[in-house]
């Protein structure tokens, strides 16, 4: 279920939306929150972001495809992470702040977790 | 090696040898003496420096330029502010930052130093900057992205002088649209303090200034171990939120 909405929780950031490379304000909205539940698509473990893209279910049955900003693969690699800490076919959660053109299905700063909400450890 | 050759030759026969001699030996009682004095000067600025938010705060559209060191622009840089958009900034097509922005990101720097240069290189962008240390002056050729920039060592610091940029669009930082010039000036004092390597650095650009700015920060020693990464901005992925923007022109 993908729902976008006032914000209404906590989003715990733990994924910088770019390590500093650009400001995320004029892309995506941090007054409202979105959440998708889906399953991985593709993960590009790249500079100067990390993309993870996934497909979620809309609220009319319809599929969604989010593309999720992620920081650098610099940065995110000192935490850990590596191009396969997410694989292709992953259940996954995610909990960010939506793009802000119209039609989009963009995100960043989110909190991603699996499917269950236990976190995903870089070690993994 | 050749000093000491010179030094340890026998009496000279005719006087054209010994002419040739006592300048060779006068060479040797100088030239060391020079040497030593810039040796004592100069302070141990060589490692891999942690620019990341181990270290100090990370940079956005209030750091480093607070409210208390903000740019005063003039009505130029007001206008290009105005008009600015996002969308046109150079770096989702992976140009590489300049200073002051290069020097604030937050990542690794490694400074190696040589008698005649120091080498600055940056993780951010695959940057290297080159600080000549050997009294050569810039000539009109040599406008370019990232300057050209010489330095001395004085009072236990490396002051570096950076001019001949190129004009940039988003020249003074990667969040607040506003540009830099051929006119830009960078002013850079590099001193260890403790374990940090800290660093003062001025902005000038009459082009769109109305006075110099300044901040003050650190960089941490890198972990052990640590190498400096390649950055390979992926041009296709620098591009790719651009697409969440609402364009400010249609």
């Amino acid at each position: 279920m993908a729902a976008v909405g006032a914000m209404a929780v906590v989003v715990a950031v733990t994924n910088l939306p770019a390590a500093a490379h650009h400001a995320s304000g004029p892309f995506y909205d941090n007054t409202k929150s979105a959440e998708a539940d889906g399953v991985v698509t593709r993960f590009l473990f790249r500079n100067p972001h990390s993309f993870l893209f996934l497909d979620a279910p809309g609220e009319n049955g319809e599929t969604i495809a989010w593309e999720i900003e992620m920081g650098t693969a610099l940065s995110m690699s000192r935490r850990g992470w590596t191009p396969d800490t997410i694989k292709v076919g992953d259940a996954v959660k995610v909990v960010g702040q939506p793009s802000r053109a119209p039609g989009t299905y963009g995100m960043c700063c989110a909190e991603i977790s699996q499917a269950d909400g236990s976190p995903i450890s870089p070690a993994n | 090696m050749r000093m000491l050759e010179t030094t340890t030759q026998t009496a000279p026969k005719h006087l054209a040898a010994w002419i040739f001699g006592a300048l060779f030996l006068g060479l040797a009682a100088v030239v060391p003496l020079q040497a030593q004095e810039d040796t004592e000067a100069i302070p141990e600025l060589s490692g891999l420096w942690d620019g990341s938010p181990r270290s100090r705060p990370i940079n956005g559209p209030n750091m480093p330029w607070t409210s208390e060191n903000f740019p005063v622009l003039n009505e130029r840089g007001l206008a290009f502010r105005e008009v600015f958009d996002e969308a046109i900034s150079p770096k989702y097509d992976c140009v590489p930052s300049t200073p002051p922005a290069l020097v604030y990101d937050p990542y690794m720097m490694e400074v190696v130093q040589w008698p005649d240069r120091v080498l600055l290189r940056y993780e951010k962008d695959d940057q290297l900057r080159t600080v000549w240390l050997d009294g050569r002056e810039p000539t009109p050729q040599d406008y370019s992205l990232q300057g050209v920039s010489v330095g001395h060592y004085k009072d236990g610091a490396l002051h570096v002088t950076t001019t001949h940029f190129t004009f940039d669009v988003t020249g003074f930082d990667d969040y607040n649209g506003i540009p830099s010039s051929q006119l830009k000036k960078i002013t850079e004092r590099y001193w260890r303090e403790g374990e940090e390597l800290k660093v003062t650095l001025t902005v000038e650009d009459e082009l769109f200034l109305r006075e110099p700015v300044s901040f003050t920060t650190q960089w941490k020693p890198g972990l052990e171990g640590y190498q400096l990464q390649a950055y390979e901005c992926d041009a296709e992925i620098a591009r790719y939120p651009v697409k969440f923007l609402v364009p400010k022109y249609r």
